[in-house]
C-alpha cells in the first residue's frame, strides 16, 4: 500500500511538471471546463424559469443536485480520464506491454499515471460551488448527512471509471484507436439529469444496462429525501457488480491482447 | 472543377471507410440524447400539467431535439484540429504545394463532411415524419432548412479556422475549440429551444452569430418560422461569414510568418 502511495506522489509531481510546460494550454482547459460548468448552471436556471418543480426536486435542491455532479466531474476529470483516454491508443499501438511487465498492478498505473493538473484547478472551482449550494440549501442537515454524501460521490465516481472503462476495454478486440470513448461522452449527459425523469425502458437503460443515473443523482436523493434503503442497496448492488464486471473484462483483455500493433 | 470533384470523392471515401465509427456517433449522439432530452421535457408538461410550451408540445420537440445533434455535425463538419494538427505535426506544408489554394482545400474537405451530414439529416426527418409523428411533412421547409444548415456549416467553419489558426502562436487550442462548441450550443439554442431564454437574453443574442447557427436552420426545417424571417437570417449569417474570412485571412498573412513547417 505504502510503496503505491509513494508512486502516486511520483505521479503527481510528473503530471505537475508536465502541466507547467504548457501553461497557456493549461490556462485554456481551466477556462474551457468552467465555461463547462457554467452552462451546466445555466441550462438549469432557464428550465427553472418555465417550471417550479423538475423530477420533484426545487430550485435548491437541483442546485444541490448540479454540485454534486460537478464534483463528481471534477474528481472524474482530475484522476482517471485523461488516463482512460490514451487507454485504447496503448492496446492499438501495442505499448501496452510496457506496462505489462512493470512490478506494480498494471491496471492501478495505467488509470493513475496521469494527474490532470489543470482539472484540480476545476475542482477546487466545483468544491466552492458545493458549499454555496450547500449554504443556499434551506432544508437542515446534519455533518453526518453531509459526509454520508460526500462518501456516495466519491462512490459515483469510481462507478463512473468502471463505466468508462467498460466502454474502452473492447479495443483489445475492436481495434479502434479511441474504442468506444465517444459513444460514452455522448451518453454521459445522462448523468447530469435527474433519474426520476427517466420512465420505462429508459429507466432501466441508465439505471442497471448504462447506470449512470446513479452517478450523482442516488446520492443526492439519500440528502434530499427520506432515507430508502433499496435504494441504498441498489447503489452498492450496481458499484459492486460494475466493479467486478471492469475487472474481468480487463483480465479477459489482457488475455487476448497480442501486443502488435494495428 | 475535376479538382473540386476528386477532393469530395476522395473525403466521402474516407467517411464511408469508417462505418462503425459513424454508427457508434449515430447512436451515440442521436438517438441517446434524443432520449435524454425527451424524457425531460416530458416530466417537465407532466409535472406542469402542459401539452405545449413555448410554442412546442413533445411531438415537436421530439423533432426538435431529433435535428439538434445532426445539425450540430453538420456545423461541425470535421473533427477538431482539421488545420491545428497539420500545423502542430508540421504537415501543414503539403498543401502549400497542392495545385489548390490550402484554404480552398480545407474548406472542400470541410463542407463535404457537413454535405454528407445534410443527408443524413435528410432521410431521419423523412423516417421520422413516415413512421414517428402525424405532424405534416413539409418538403419546401426540409430543403430550406437543409440550405441553411449548410451555409451555417459555412459560417461556422469560418469561427473554427479563426480559433484553428491560434495554433500558428499557442501551444494548444483544442481547448479553445471545445469552449467555441459550448457558446454555439448553448447560445445557438441546442441545449434548450431559444423560445425558452428569456426575453433581455434573446435580445442581445440576436447581435451575435449563435441564433442563427442552429435555432434558425433547425426552426426552419420544421417550418417554424416564415421565409421572410429564414431569408433575413441568412443575410446575417453571410455577413458574419465575410466577417470571419477577413479575420481568417488576416491572421493567415500575420501566421505564415511565423509557420516553421516543423511542427512542435
Amino acid at each position: 500500500m505504502i510503496r503505491y502511495l509513494t508512486l502516486y506522489k511520483y505521479f503527481l509531481r510528473f503530471s505537475f511538471s508536465k502541466a507547467m510546460e504548457f501553461r497557456i494550454d493549461f490556462f485554456f482547459r481551466f477556462l474551457m471546463d468552467i465555461i463547462y460548468y457554467v452552462v451546466n448552471i445555466l441550462f438549469f436556471q432557464v428550465i427553472y424559469l418555465h417550471t417550479p418543480i423538475l423530477a420533484g426536486w426545487t430550485q435548491d435542491q437541483m442546485i444541490l443536485f448540479i454540485a454534486g455532479y460537478l464534483l463528481c466531474d471534477g474528481l472524474n476529470m482530475t484522476i482517471f480520464s485523461n488516463n482512460i483516454w490514451w487507454f485504447p491508443q496503448l492496446i492499438n499501438r501495442g505499448d501496452l506491454d510496457y506496462y505489462l511487465i512493470r512490478p506494480v498492478s498494471p491496471l492501478f498505473f495505467l488509470s493513475l499515471r496521469e494527474f490532470a493538473a489543470n482539472s484540480l484547478m476545476n475542482l477546487l472551482v466545483a468544491m466552492g460551488f458545493f458549499v454555496y449550494a450547500l449554504f443556499q440549501y434551506q432544508s437542515s442537515f446534519t455533518m453526518l448527512d453531509l459526509l454520508f454524501y460526500l462518501f456516495l460521490l466519491i462512490c459515483g465516481v469510481l462507478l463512473q471509471y468502471c463505466i468508462q472503462m467498460l466502454f474502452v476495454l473492447p479495443s483489445f478486440w475492436i481495434q479502434n484507436k479511441r474504442g468506444l470513448i465517444d459513444f460514452f461522452y455522448a451518453i454521459a449527459l445522462a448523468g447530469e439529469r435527474p433519474d426520476r425523469i427517466y420512465k420505462g425502458f429508459v429507466r432501466i437503460l441508465f439505471t442497471y444496462i448504462i447506470p449512470l443515473s446513479l452517478v450523482a443523482s442516488y446520492p443526492a436523493r439519500f440528502f434530499i429525501e427520506p432515507f430508502n434503503p433499496w435504494l441504498l442497496v441498489h447503489f452498492f448492488g450496481i458499484c459492486a457488480f460494475f466493479w467486478l464486471l471492469m475487472l474481468t473484462v480487463w483480465k479477459k483483455g489482457v488475455s487476448s491482447y497480442s501486443s502488435a500493433s494495428s | 472543377m475535376r479538382g473540386f470533384s476528386s477532393i469530395v470523392a476522395m473525403e466521402l471515401r474516407k467517411i464511408f471507410a469508417y462505418r462503425t465509427d459513424f454508427w457508434v456517433t449515430f447512436l451515440g449522439q442521436t438517438l441517446i440524447q434524443l432520449l435524454i432530452a425527451r424524457s425531460l421535457w416530458q416530466n417537465i408538461f407532466e409535472t406542469n400539467n402542459v401539452t405545449s410550451m413555448q410554442g412546442f408540445n413533445l411531438e415537436m420537440m421530439t423533432l426538435y431535439y431529433l435535428l439538434v445533434p445532426i445539425g450540430v455535425r453538420i456545423l461541425a463538419g470535421q473533427n477538431i484540429g482539421f488545420l491545428s494538427q497539420e500545423i502542430y505535426d508540421g504537415t501543414f506544408t503539403r498543401y502549400l504545394i497542392y495545385p489548390v489554394n490550402a484554404f480552398v482545400y480545407k474548406s472542400i474537405t470541410y463542407l463535404t463532411h457537413s454535405f454528407f451530414y445534410c443527408i443524413q439529416l435528410f432521410f431521419i426527418y423523412l423516417i421520422f415524419h413516415l413512421f414517428f409523428t402525424d405532424m405534416p411533412l413539409n418538403p419546401q421547409g426540409l430543403f430550406i432548412g437543409l440550405f441553411v444548415f449548410f451555409i451555417a456549416s459555412v459560417c461556422y467553419m469560418s469561427m473554427s479556422m479563426i480559433v484553428e489558426l491560434i495554433s500558428l502562436w499557442a501551444d494548444y487550442i483544442w481547448a479553445l475549440m471545445v469552449m467555441l462548441r459550448f457558446f454555439v450550443t448553448f447560445f445557438g439554442g441546442g441545449i434548450i429551444p431559444m423560445d425558452f431564454f428569456p426575453d433581455w437574453a434573446i435580445s442581445i443574442l440576436k447581435y451575435t452569430p449563435f441564433p442563427y447557427l442552429i435555432s434558425l436552420p433547425v426552426k426552419s426545417t420544421m417550418s417554424l418560422i416564415p421565409l421572410s424571417e429564414t431569408i433575413e437570417g441568412l443575410s446575417i449569417l453571410t455577413f458574419w461569414s465575410f466577417i470571419f474570412f477577413g479575420i481568417v485571412s488576416l491572421m493567415w498573412r500575420r501566421g505564415q510568418k511565423s509557420y516553421a513547417g516543423v511542427g512542435i
